[in-house]
């Protein structure tokens, strides 16, 4: 290591893509925790060691970040400049507003004993878990398309999907909670 | 964060929580929400055909206080209004007078554009009856 990666693709030796293949992936920082394991420059000279300790510490960051899709292509957004943005750059399409209000209203009436809520918080959570495994599909399809295009167009599409999906997930959780 | 005494005066005394049959062509409805942070807010406005002003305005806000308190004072502003008056209503109107902190700032433009989807919500359905009324004749 004669200087230090630039971003956590270097780290592995990759281009800054999307659509990764996760078990060459957990080969290669494997090969490089190995390689670069404290332990093996015990008889280096301090600078050295340092550099070890760095590029570890790196690399178990870099196959944290890398080996979610959702993380890593929020780490890529950042990488190209792109915030999350907020609700009125993306914002949520009405039906799903529908849904969210709907949702909420049941979870009051439940938490004001409503007991017959809880079906239609069930009907809900299905709902959004449908939700959320076809916006993975659609994400995974959004990597390959960036991975073949590097367009900034996608990059956009890519953050808006993301955007609804952190809806969904909080959706999810509350739903989930309330149901427990 | 501490609240500003009128955000805790509308949380806690939220005016004109409810809601008004969407399906009357004199109300119009407005849903607006914010993935970042979860709040969903649904405001109402019903518009009285004679005279075009505001004669009720409700809403029901899930969200954090500040989110509760834009809308509350909202639907307080609406009443009494005309449509074209209603418009004019801005984001920074709500931060001034609730005292808004900066990072609660959204918390307001939801609001105005809860107010906007409102009114755009009863033209459209006033655009439609009167479409409805030519193919009639």
């Amino acid at each position: 290591m004669s200087h230090s990666p630039s971003d956590y693709f270097a780290v592995f030796g990759i281009d800054r893509s999307l659509a990764l293949n996760l078990p060459e992936l957990q080969r290669q920082f494997y090969v490089l925790s190995k390689q670069f394991h404290p332990d093996r420059f015990a008889r280096a000279s301090a600078a050295e060691q340092q550099r070890a300790l760095d590029f570890t510490s790196q690399l178990n960051d870099a196959w944290r970040i890398l080996r979610d899709p959702i993380s890593r292509a929020e780490y890529l957004l950042k990488l190209q400049g792109m915030e999350p943005g907020d609700s009125r750059t993306n914002p949520p399409p009405p039906e799903l507003l529908e849904e969210v209000f709907d949702l909420n209203m049941a979870l009051e009436e439940l938490r004001s004993g409503d007991t017959h809520a809880r079906d239609q918080i069930l009907g809900a959570l299905n709902r959004f878990l449908a939700l959320r495994d076809q916006l993975d599909q659609d994400r995974d399809a959004l990597f390959v398309r960036y991975d073949a295009n590097r367009d900034a167009a996608t990059l956009q599409d890519l953050r808006g999907l993301l955007n609804r999906r952190r809806y969904i997930e909080n959706l999810v959780r509350d739903a989930q909670q309330a149901l427990s | 964060m501490a609240y500003s005494d009128k955000v805790l005066d509308h949380y806690n005394h939220p005016r004109n929580v409810g809601s008004m049959d969407k399906n009357d062509s004199h109300v119009g409805t407005g849903m607006v929400g914010a993935p970042e942070c979860g709040d969903v807010m649904k405001l109402q406005i019903k518009v009285n055909p004679e005279t075009g002003i505001i004669d009720d305005a409700k809403f029901k806000t899930f969200g954090c206080g500040s989110a509760i308190a834009s809308s509350s004072l909202a639907t307080e502003w609406l009443k009494g209004k005309t449509v074209d008056e209603a418009l004019a209503i801005k984001n920074t109107d709500i931060v001034n007078e609730l005292a808004l902190p900066p990072v609660k700032i959204h918390c307001s433009v939801l609001a105005e554009d809860a107010i906007k989807a409102a009114i755009t919500d009863y033209k459209v359905k006033q655009g439609a009856d009167v479409s409805a009324l030519v193919q009639a004749h």
